[in-house]
């Protein structure tokens, strides 16, 4: 397994670099000197491109800094049982942190 | 250069004394002065009950490896005038069992070494002299790596060995990493299976500790590193 998450591990920090940019690039340079109105970032958060990058933050993000916080349990020197609970809630959270985010996403776009 | 270092050795006897102490001495000092020599000059001249391992005095054997003002170094190759200070503390090797003073137990370094098996296995196939350029890119990666002494300054200065006893360490999976990238081996699968493990490479945490500590300018972080890629490419099938 460890194999897998580490080769994740690599693969979501380069898309991080890449996204965030991105994601930096879109919300600060895309108006630069502009007065930010609300229907231009209403119009920004429904278009599909930008949608599907904060997807791939919001996943790869989570993937890469939970996997980190796993990381650094596994310097506590703990037993078998305990590196499966602790991958399990990590999972877990990951998974209800996904969803929450990807709910709140298309909940704020398509209700406002 | 000063005349005199304020030396302060650590001292401990684990079958009669209840804990550890230093002691303190000044030691005179001379022109191309190591930390080997004062070692002796207290020994010779000032206690002679003071334990310390030494053998070939060129820094090929790596038997001499102490902890020296905070870091871990060779004694025979660590001269005196590179510390630019009089004050000297001379300790034994964090993360391994005190044998007595500054001498170590090297049993649990050793048997990490032999769980790798640190021996080349030739391919069965093989019957005439492999031919490998001196100067192609595997060689030239496996010759610098070749360079380990075993003195156990990377495993002491290593701090995912100091948080846990199972974790193979830089120098086990530094020569895992010889033998595995060389492909005459036999065993290489099987090597790679062993340091494939949660207290394999997968316990570094690539912080160069080892690499800051080498005496041989070796970089084992980078043979971890290697060793994780080829564990990789192992799941896609692509290691053979």
């Amino acid at each position: 397994m460890h194999a897998w998450t580490w080769f994740l591990q690599r693969i979501s920090a380069v898309i991080l670099v890449i996204a965030l940019g991105l994601h930096i690039g879109f919300l600060h340079f895309s108006n630069a000197g502009q007065p930010l109105h609300y229907s231009d970032i209403m119009a920004r958060l429904n278009t599909p491109v930008l949608i599907s990058l904060d997807i791939l933050l919001l996943i790869f993000g989570l993937y890469h800094a939970l996997y980190g916080l796993y990381a650094v349990f596994l310097d506590f020197d703990s037993g078998k049982k305990e590196r499966v609970v602790v991958l399990g809630l990590l999972v877990a959270m990951g998974l209800g942190f996904v969803g929450f985010g990807i709910f709140g996403l298309f909940y704020t776009t398509h209700s406002l | 250069m000063p005349d005199t270092l304020h030396v302060k050795v650590f001292r401990f006897n684990p079958e009669s004394d209840v804990a550890p102490k230093f002691d303190h001495f000044e030691v005179p000092v001379f022109k191309n002065m190591a930390i080997l020599d004062v070692a002796m000059h207290i020994q010779n001249y000032m206690d002679r009950s003071l334990s310390f391992r030494f053998s070939c005095r060129i820094g090929m054997c790596g038997s001499c490896a102490v902890y020296v003002n905070g870091r871990a170094r060779l004694a025979c190759r660590t001269q005196v005038s590179a510390l630019k200070t009089q004050d000297i503390t001379i300790m034994p090797l964090p993360n391994f069992p005190i044998i007595r003073d500054l001498v170590v137990d090297m049993e649990p370094f050793f048997e990490k070494w032999k769980k790798i098996k640190p021996y080349y296995l030739p391919k069965k196939e093989i019957t005439d002299p492999v031919v490998m350029r001196p100067d192609s890119k595997e060689r030239e990666f496996i010759d610098d790596m070749l360079d380990c002494i075993s003195c156990g300054c990377c495993y002491s200065a290593c701090s995912m060995v100091a948080t846990n006893k199972e974790y193979l360490g830089p120098a086990a999976l530094n020569r895992a990493y010889t033998l595995i990238a060389d492909k005459r081996d036999a065993i290489r699968v099987e090597r790679l299976n062993v340091v494939d493990q949660t207290y394999g490479v997968w316990r570094c945490h690539t912080q160069f500790n080892c690499a800051e500590v080498c005496p041989k300018d070796i970089v084992p972080t980078r043979s971890i590193q290697n060793l994780k890629r080829r564990c990789v490419l192992k799941k896609f099938g692509l290691f053979k």
